[in-house]
């Protein structure tokens, strides 16, 4: 698990831009939309889209889904909860590299 | 500390340099001041205005010829800058009278002009000239014009990103919402952090045009002062360059609920996903991945001839801030260099944090290098070329290190899939230039060697490669005009009848 968690988090870290934006709670927001819906994908479940806001992260969750199905062909193989278990994993990850464990001073400056 | 090294397995919460701090006194910076980021950077690239700075008339240095920000209205912000041209006897008695009076007869001498941009600079703001007030009482003698004034002075912030933040955030409260523009498509945006470097924004925009959307403001790159009042009214906010414009776009998000989606505009595959998305948000993906197509079709064996003849050439990746992560990665996919170095001049930790997680593990990550820094790196990496600004790279060519300019392009527009060839086109002409062999001899020490031909680019690039590649029918070198701007810009588009943003 913590092998295919690190190849998926490699690809976020060098291919996407939405995990990087200015403060906490927009990291915060922006994990938790685009890997949640990311995770409904693959998971063939309903995805809400009816706000600019949710389509803006579920263009990025297509992009991603897609991407993964393409280069790690293994997850297609999953089960449901396993693709949840490995969800969940990866954004553990990626909160933790964006703002839990991040050096970067500015995160929690209040304003833009 | 402000440069580390990313180590093997080390990832962003142990390889981090500190950013954004202030410049040491004494040290050789490359850093512009908050002034130089609110009117050169942000305010200037505005084609359909009057800039005018209210200060001594060298702050406007940067202007004419120094920077490559071209519009469609004859570059009217190129060629005429404005100051006030504050004296010593304006520090002493005040500069207002002087101010107000430089406004009318800038808007006299250019009747067609109704809008002007005041920037305040570090003289007029130690002695607390109220621009904002001479502005309002020109705007009430004049009522058809518009005034913008951006209160930077060169001395507030640490550099000129101090200055992006200032005039995006004056933008926002006092521009944004006092301008209706005319919505002409279902699918409406924002380009934000744009600023049609040498033709970007017309390559650009002509993909968005391809694909049925309305582009209501460019910010600020060939942007016109009363679209970018009216960006409240776009759907999305598509943001390239987030370091000196993702402020307005946050504001935005705020204030009118207008996401952000953050995108690539250089290199094949993260341009084509950014595409993608946008046509995805809309509901438009069919016309995207046309533009996709096509554009892969016809560009890509030129993009490959390069990669051929650069694979492994080591770079130090030393922008200004944003192209520090825009091409971090996709130079070492897509052209097979190796980036042993990124830097950023005025960059935040933000900045660094993607450029790290992109870049290769050994790369050297520098925060604000000051000139004797970037000396040593380049005698220590020895790298084959740099892509910096004009001030460390004429630095480089002393020592013989070959450079392209990253602010400013060579052969620009750099952006979309001709312009990603015509960047591999410059970086092999710099690399493979026949003049290095003349160069590179130091004749107070060496002779001139008599008995050598001259050699060709190609006989240097292709001395290595397989009899297949250099006799491959697919692959060719770059075959578009030397000015492909004009066919961008000026194509048009029929119209598209579309649906609305709104879905299921």
């Amino acid at each position: 698990m913590k092998d295919r968690i690190a190849l998926l988090e490699d690809y976020i870290m060098r291919n996407c831009l939405w995990q990087f934006h200015s403060r906490t709670w927009d990291r915060q927001r922006q994990n938790e939309g685009v890997l949640t819906k990311t995770m409904q994908i693959l998971c063939a479940e309903p995805v809400a889209r009816e706000t600019l806001e949710d389509r803006c992260y579920w263009v990025d969750a297509v992009c991603l889904a897609e991407a993964f199905t393409n280069r790690y062909s293994w997850i297609c193989e999953l089960e449901k909860a396993e693709i949840k278990l490995l969800m969940q994993g990866l954004k553990d990850r990626i909160d933790f590299l964006t703002f839990k464990g991040s050096l970067n001073k500015e995160l929690t400056d209040q304003h833009y | 500390m402000h440069a580390v090294i990313k180590g093997p397995g080390e990832d962003l919460t142990s390889a981090l340099p500190l950013g954004y701090q202030n410049t040491i006194p004494g040290s050789i910076t490359e850093r512009g001041c908050a002034y130089c980021g609110a009117k050169h950077v942000i305010g200037t690239p505005m084609k359909d205005v009057i800039h005018l700075s209210h200060g001594p008339i060298g702050c406007t240095y940067d202007t004419w010829q120094t920077k490559r920000y071209i519009s469609d209205n004859d570059n009217f912000q190129l060629k005429y800058t404005f100051a006030s041209d504050m004296q010593e006897k304006h520090v002493v008695f005040g500069a207002t009278k002087l101010l107000k009076d430089n406004i009318k007869e800038a808007f006299r001498a250019f009747p067609h002009m109704k809008r002007m941009t005041i920037y305040q600079t570090c003289a007029s703001a130690l002695i607390g000239d109220d621009i904002n007030a001479i502005a309002a009482e020109v705007m009430e003698e004049m009522p058809d014009v518009d005034i913008f004034v951006c209160n930077s002075p060169g001395f507030k912030g640490p550099s000129q990103s101090g200055g992006h933040h200032t005039i995006n955030i004056a933008w926002l409260k006092d521009k944004v919402g006092t301008f209706e523009t005319e919505i002409t498509s279902d699918y409406v945006i924002n380009y934000v952090g744009e600023y049609n470097i040498q033709g970007d924004q017309d390559v650009m925009h002509n993909y968005f045009r391809r694909m049925g959307i309305q582009v209501l403001s460019t910010f600020t790159g060939n942007g016109s002062y009363d679209d970018l009042r009216g960006m409240h009214r776009a759907h999305l906010n598509v943001l390239e360059c987030a370091r000196s414009a993702e402020y307005i776009c946050n504001e935005l998000g705020v204030k009118y609920g207008i996401p952000r989606l953050d995108i690539d505009g250089f290199g094949f595959e993260p341009l084509s996903n950014s595409l993608r998305k946008v046509g995805l948000f809309f509901g438009i993906e069919d016309p995207a991945q046309a533009i996709i197509d096509e554009e892969t079709a016809r560009w890509k064996p030129e993009l490959d001839w390069y990669k051929e003849r650069l694979k492994g050439k080591k770079v130090c990746l030393w922008p200004g801030g944003s192209k520090l992560w825009h091409w971090a990665h996709v130079i070492h996919e897509e052209m097979g260099v190796d980036v042993i170095s990124v830097y950023t001049k005025f960059g935040h930790q933000q900045d660094m944090e993607k450029g790290i997680a992109r870049c290769e593990e050994g790369a050297l990550a520098i925060d604000d290098p000051k000139e004797l820094e970037g000396l040593e790196i380049m005698l220590k990496l020895k790298p084959d070329i740099i892509f910096t600004g004009k001030r460390p790279g004429e630095v480089a060519k002393k020592i013989r290190v070959s450079y392209l300019n990253a602010h400013a392009y060579h052969n620009g527009p750099w952006k979309g899939y001709e312009g990603w060839v015509r960047f591999a086109h410059d970086i092999y002409n710099a690399i493979y230039s026949p003049i290095h062999q003349l160069a590179f001899v130091d004749i107070s020490k060496e002779e001139i060697p008599t008995d050598k031909g001259f050699v060709t680019q190609r006989m240097l690039s292709d001395a290595t490669l397989s009899e297949d590649v250099v006799s491959s029918t697919r692959l060719r070198r770059y075959t578009g005009k030397y000015d492909c701007v004009p066919d961008y810009a000026n194509a048009t588009h029929p119209s598209f009848e579309g649906l609305p943003v709104a879905v299921e």
